[in-house]
């Protein structure tokens, strides 16, 4: 909270804003932030002064504006303002800290004594004053203004404070800047001094000093390095982040100048964002005319943060609106999510599903220093053209890291990571392959079947450590590759065989396979409903260039993107009520598997499965809690997995309803009842029914189907109170 | 028309009359540029005109005069960052000290005695794109838009023009030029026949000598062995609207003034000398954005035309301004398709060795483009793999060589192991000369590649050489390439015809893959061959074909509701059949091979007829492909 108690009349009572600025702390206690470090700045332990023109908009909102049109000349006034300042703040000696220090301070002492104080010094002769400060002005942008891109920066903000955002691109190695050339004259004695402005200079060479011009001595004046003033100084080359440059252009670059305190923030690769002063570089003299018509202009930095793409990303998490919120979270806002995931392909709503889940990601547990991942692992199998590659390449497109590879152009150093030779230095440096890149992302591998066994080898570590080991040579690591994969992969004999094992079909190991929480396969079946669905769908797309029109408008990527990344915020938990369910639901699955000598397999991997899936789930809704239906879904979806892997099981027998699949499953449970309860007599508690269909993968719509389609062909009858099920 | 010939030669008078105009009514920012172009546009918009500007293309160097109206047909393979300019300056006279304000735009070099501090110095800003000849032009476009300049009058490269462009820089009077236009006009139109090829010689051999100069300069072709001039087209207005791999014809203000290369050369010499802190570029980046304007001319341009193809045959005016002549240039055009597809598929196919089937897919190929995108999938596109293409006698080389007579722009890349691991394919960003390095994949649209695969031999691809081939891959499945910016990749949409010519199925995707059925018993293929290159076609003949394929990629196509219906009931029918027999894919590539060939034969929407014909030859290639396969089963048990 802050006092407006006063206002600033003029621009020469910036020092009294610097002064007198202060914010009240949670005590009501008054913090003079600007006192404060005048403070260090007397006593030389600081040399950055940063003004915020947050600040100063508090007091004067118009002086921001015009600090922000005429930012050079406004650096310059409050430069001068706090020298003023800096001898009413010095509460003790200072130590020298540089040579530079003890230089003036012998000068300033030679002044006071020898000098008569009436005697006008030539204006040649006196003190610069930007000898004698030994601090730096930086302005700090108000947050009201937005920064902007780099190909934005035009002709009309030559002079004013820009905000820009970048990747830096090329940084010089940082050289002293002469910022005041001393000179001594070999006669007199006299020093001269001259400021430097420009890159270049002319030296003197006579001496102006009175003494030399009035005896016409011809004194010369010869460099003093040590008692010149010399500037850290640093060139940057910023170039524009690719999401800013419009399709089918280059992206634009700027030369930013850095000095003093400015300088060494910054390397090639950098995400920053930089406050400055858009400047024409003046060049002097011959250089002047030569260059005719063309001006040069570069960034004189004031202010340089360092961001990470991620961070830059939440930022516009944030900025998610109300309204926005409301869009996605309506009713049906899951189907319509993952419907939204490459609306082009038709169909195959619960690899949509899936694959939401998988950029959305599970939990990721770490108890007493154990990891288990959150990321959800995907394979998609499937018959040649059926769009596996589009889904991975549509993957691609909309997480906001990631990478794509094919097994088949991907060397093991490709995906893990490679021991490079530096050309330069010679030295070993360790390059990062695909799934290192992909750390915090998503990496596609397309044609996973096709990789060579060794790199396979690699991929086992990463997909449930989540970590790469190197050991090459001599340079041993870990490297983080937290990421998730999906991968797709061709059929070995060109089709699947629902016959034989998924091993055999996709010739991939199960210790591999058990790493992927979910295995689909995706066949065209023929259906002539879908397949209308489908022709007209790939017509229209043909003929007008975008999808039919649905009952819902696919979500924007780039809303999709900031909703992901909110959603991925969340840590739900799962609460205690639903641990005996899951594990009900666990053990329940390890019976069926061993009964039904399915070719795919159960194992104590599925249960964290289940839990990652459900946990994304519980993340999609952004709630903090797992709940049952979370866990319902996530069970829906592996049974749905299972199913597509024996597909072709309709085709041999009788296709089966889901009223007569229903209807076993009841029987079952009956018989179960009468077994444990020792001939109760074929009833069966209707809670129980549907919960045991539902996680079998059924809609509570489907079981309240063959509910009544039962009844009514007199097999089992329901009580009034629709509690029990008896059996005829 | 003398006005228009002056107009051409001085065009700079002319854009200072305008701004003169515009700032005695005191508003010197009235929009007087608009006004400009406007004037510039309508005089060169018949024809007679724009092919009287001489064309950068066709003409050497230095034989243009310096600030004279050129034109340029060009692919922007660069784009730097902008530059500051004077917009408006003021000059004194040192002897009068009279002050006049002058317009620095479209021009790099001031008068004499700018006055740096005046307050009316206005700053602009512009934008310079760094622009190639289309890579990839086949030598007859050049011949044809070289000998259509030629038909009309035109003042610039007569040879004994040379002399007289010397006379005229000496002389600063403009009025005795105007009189010797119509002159040099009419001595031009009487040239002979002989004197045409004459110098035609003079001028092959010209940029050749300049190129050999050149060498230590790297002129950033995308192509190697590629050659021409290359230009720093200086825009003024509307960049943004420009996109990199964009065809164009500039019509600009050549500037080639020696001051530019020795500003270049001073600044040079002198940030050895000097604190390298005073120059703002690296001694790299300097002889990348300044380059000799010798080498590499300016061009102010004054608007530009955006090409949708590059063969001269096909007039473009006549296709965008006016409605009525388009029509009927169009009727009489389509009429025709049908016959000329005819002739072409003879043609071909006793190019394929007599396979028919094969010749209809190469003209299907031939006239694909992708016509629009849906987030990732670009619709339309068309990759043919050849394969079961005979190895005796470079066979592949001769069929590249009957494509490249037919098409405008096209590339042949040997897919040897040396070329793939060393040559670069996707351009890459330079941070220390701070351009994009132009790699083989930079292409203009509808290039025809012609990837052969017939090269290749056993043995390692290295990083280089596997990177190559994923850009390939990705070239032809989503008809992109990522540009390497080496901190982060960017996707450039392209629209290249890849066609591979391989022995077996190809390593690389493909749409569609035909196998050669020869109808020539392997003995005579040698002799085979060597005839086909003994009867080159009648050029009118060729033409013919060229007019076509570029024609046929430019029509309008759409389905009727009618159509769509029975197409669709026609995919449910052959689903219910027999479910393997076409997946969504297969679906895709019908509707794709059903608009190609309605287009090929001059139909603008699809017909039963050219629906059944669709199918009818899909499933003939299908049906070859399984036997093909099965065959080599068969042989290798």
């Amino acid at each position: 909270v802050t006092h407006r108690d006063y206002r600033m009349p003029c621009y020469s009572t910036k020092g009294r804003f610097l002064q007198e600025f202060y914010t009240e702390d949670d005590f009501g206690k008054k913090v003079f932030k600007y006192g404060a470090q005048l403070v260090a700045l007397a006593h030389r332990e600081q040399v950055g002064l940063h003004v915020d023109l947050d600040d100063v908009a508090e007091e004067d909102p118009e002086l921001v504006e015009s600090i922000c049109e005429n930012a050079k000349r406004y650096t310059g006034l409050f430069a001068d303002a706090i020298h003023e300042l800096l001898p009413e703040y010095r509460e003790r000696d200072v130590v020298a800290k540089d040579s530079l220090d003890v230089y003036i301070e012998h000068r300033l002492m030679m002044e006071q004594r020898g000098r008569d104080p009436a005697e006008t010094r030539d204006p040649r002769n006196q003190y610069p004053p930007e000898l004698m400060r030994r601090f730096e002005i930086y302005f700090k942008s108000p947050t009201t203004s937005k920064p902007k891109v780099v190909r934005d920066v035009r002709a009309d903000s030559i002079g004013q404070l820009v905000a820009v955002r970048g990747i830096v691109t090329r940084a010089t190695e940082v050289k002293p800047m002469m910022v005041v050339a001393t000179y001594t004259c070999d006669q007199c004695g006299a020093e001269t001094y001259q400021p430097i402005q420009s890159p270049s200079f002319m030296p003197l060479i006579m001496c102006p000093s009175q003494e030399c011009v009035t005896n016409k001595s011809g004194g010369r004046l010869y460099l003093q390095t040590r008692g010149s003033k010399f500037m850290k100084f640093q060139e940057l080359r910023i170039q524009e982040h690719s999401d800013q440059v419009p399709i089918g252009n280059i992206p634009r670059s700027m030369t930013v100048y850095a000095r003093g305190e400015n300088t060494r923030l910054a390397q090639p690769g950098d995400h920053v964002a930089i406050t400055g002063v858009f400047l024409p570089l003046l060049r002097t003299g011959f250089r002047q005319a030569v260059q005719g018509l063309l001006s040069e202009t570069y960034l004189e930095a004031h202010c340089i943060t360092l961001m990470n793409k991620t961070e830059d990303d939440e930022l516009g998490a944030e900025e998610l609106s109300e309204e926005e919120l409301r869009s996605i979270t309506d009713e049906g806002f899951y189907e319509k999510l993952a419907g939204s995931i490459a609306p082009e392909i038709f169909g195959h709503e619960d690899v949509k599903k899936a694959l939401l889940l998988l950029l959305v990601g599970g939990v990721q547990q770490a108890p007493k220093g154990m990891k288990i991942r959150g990321n959800i692992n995907i394979c998609l199998m499937g018959d040649p053209g059926v769009a596996k590659s589009q889904l991975l390449s549509y993957i691609d497109r909309l997480a906001p890291r990631s990478q794509y590879t094919t097994g088949r152009g991907s060397s093991g150093v490709g995906l893990t990571a490679a021991v490079m030779r530096d050309p330069l230095t010679g030295e070993m440096t360790l390059e990062g392959g695909a799934l290192v890149l992909a750390d915090l992302g998503v990496c596609c591998i397309d044609e996973f079947d096709k990789m060579a066994e060794a790199d396979r080898t690699a991929i086992h570590e990463v997909m449930e450590q989540q970590t790469i080991s190197i050991a090459k040579a001599g340079i041993m690591t870990s490297l983080n590759a937290r990421c998730s994969i999906l991968a797709a992969a061709n059929p070995a004999y060109g089709r699947y065989n629902p016959r034989k094992s998924i091993e055999q079909n996709i010739q991939l190991p199960a210790a591999l396979l058990s790493r992927f929480d979910l295995l689909w396969l995706i066949q065209d079946k023929p259906d002539a409903d879908a397949d209308l669905r489908l022709a007209q769908h790939i017509t229209y797309v043909h003929q007008h260039c975008r999808q039919p029109p649905t009952h819902f408008t696919p979500i924007d990527m780039k809303l999709m993107r900031r909703y992901i990344s909110l959603c991925k915020k969340r840590q739900p938990v799962v609460p205690e009520s639903l641990a005996d369910y899951i594990t009900a639901a666990y053990v329940e699955m390890r019976k069926e598997a061993r009964v039904s000598k399915d070719t795919t397999f159960t194992s104590a991997r599925t249960l964290l499965s289940i839990l990652r899936l459900s946990t994304a789930l519980a993340r999609l809704r952004m709630v903090e809690t797992v709940e049952k239906e979370d866990v319902n879904e996530a069970m829906r979806l592996m049974e749905m997995s299972k199913d597509s892997l024996q597909a072709d099981k309709s085709n041999t027998t009788r296709t089966q309803r889901p009223a007569d699949v229903i209807f076993s499953l009841l029987r079952e449970l009956a018989t179960e009842g009468v077994a444990g309860r020792g001939g109760a007599g074929g009833v069966v508690r209707m809670a129980e029914a549907e919960q045991r269909c539902i996680s079998r993968g059924f809609t509570p719509a489907q079981f309240q189907e063959a509910l009544e389609e039962y009844e009514e062909l007199n097999v089992w009858q329901i009580n009034q109170a629709r509690t029990r099920i008896t059996f005829v | 028309y003398f006005y228009l010939l002056t107009l051409a030669y001085n065009p700079l008078h002319c854009l200072s009359s305008f701004y003169i105009s515009a700032s005695s009514q005191n508003n010197p920012e009235s929009g007087w540029e608009a006004k400009a172009v406007l004037f510039f546009k309508e005089q060169l918009k018949d024809k007679e005109a724009h092919t009287s500007v001489p064309s950068l293309n066709d003409v050497p160097l230095h034989y243009l005069k310096p600030n004279s109206l050129v034109r340029f047909r060009c692919l922007i393979q660069d784009m730097f960052d902008p530059e500051f300019y004077m917009g408006a300056y003021e000059t004194v006279d040192p002897s009068t000290k009279a002050r006049v304000l002058r317009c620095g735009k479209y021009k790099d070099v001031t008068e004499c005695g700018v006055d740096l501090n005046s307050r009316n110095t206005v700053t602009a800003e512009r934008q310079t794109f760094y622009c190639v000849p289309i890579p990839g032009e086949n030598p007859w476009v050049k011949e044809i838009s070289f000998s259509q300049a030629r038909v009309v009058p035109s003042t610039s490269y007569v040879p004994s023009r040379q002399k007289r462009s010397y006379e005229e820089d000496d002389d600063m009077d403009t009025q005795p030029q105007k009189q010797r236009e119509p002159h040099t006009g009419m001595s031009c139109f009487h040239t002979e026949p002989h004197g045409n090829g004459d110098c035609k010689r003079q001028e092959t051999e010209a940029p050749s000598s300049q190129t050999t100069s050149a060498s230590h300069l790297d002129l950033n072709f995308p192509l190697p062995g590629e050659k021409g001039p290359s230009c720093l087209v200086k825009v003024y207005e509307d960049w943004d609207s420009f996109k990199l791999n964009d065809t164009l014809e500039v019509y600009g203000i050549l500037s080639v003034s020696p001051a530019l290369s020795a500003l270049a050369e001073e600044k040079d010499a002198s940030s050895s000398l000097l604190d390298p802190a005073e120059c703002m570029e690296t001694a790299e980046e300097q002889r990348v954005h300044s380059p000799p304007a010798s080498l590499v001319p300016r061009l102010h341009m004054i608007y530009a035309k955006p090409l949708p193809h590059c063969n001269p045959l096909l007039p473009s005016a006549a296709l965008e301004d006016n409605k009525k002549q388009s029509n009927e240039f169009l009727s009489s055009t389509l009429s025709e398709m049908a016959s000329v597809r005819t002739e072409l598929l003879a043609y071909l196919t006793h190019v394929l060795l007599g396979d028919a089937l094969a010749a209809e897919y190469l003209i299907l190929h031939l006239i694909s483009s992708v016509y629009a995108r849906r987030d990732v999938l670009p619709l339309g596109k068309f990759t043919l793999n050849v394969s079961g293409c005979p190895t005796v006698a470079s066979y592949t080389e001769r069929l590249y060589q009957i494509i490249q007579q037919l098409v405008p722009c096209s590339y042949r890349l040997s897919m040897s192991l040396q070329n793939m691991n060393q040559l670069r394919l996707v351009p890459k960003k330079d941070y220390v000369a701070n351009r994009l390095v132009s790699g083989a994949l930079q292409l203009a649209r509808n290039t025809s590649l012609f990837l052969d695969e017939t090269q290749l031999e056993q043995g390692q691809l290295d990083t280089t050489g596997v990177r190559n081939i994923t850009a390939l891959g990705n070239l032809i499945s989503w008809q992109k390439v990522d540009y390497d910016f080496n901190y982060h990749q960017m996707e450039f949409p392209c629209n290249i015809n890849v066609l591979i010519a391989s022995e077996g199925r190809s390593l690389l995707p493909s749409d569609c893959q035909v196998h050669l059925q020869p109808q020539v018993a392997p003995p005579q293929m040698e002799e085979y061959l060597s005839a086909i290159h003994m009867h080159p076609q009648a050029s009118s003949q060729l033409n013919k074909f060229r007019l076509y394929l570029s024609l046929a990629r430019t029509l309008d196509y759409s389905i009727s509701d009618e159509v769509t219906k029975a197409v669709e009931d026609d995919f449910v029918d052959m689903r219910k059949d027999d479910p393997q027999s076409i997946s969504a894919e297969d679906f895709h590539r019908l509707l794709v091979v059903a608009r190609l060939l309605s287009l090929s034969l001059g139909q603008t929407s699809l017909s039963r007829d050219s629906w059944m014909r669709a199918k009818h030859i899909e499933t003939l290639r299908r049906s070859r492909t399984e036997q093909q396969q099965q065959c080599v089963n068969g042989n290798e048990p």
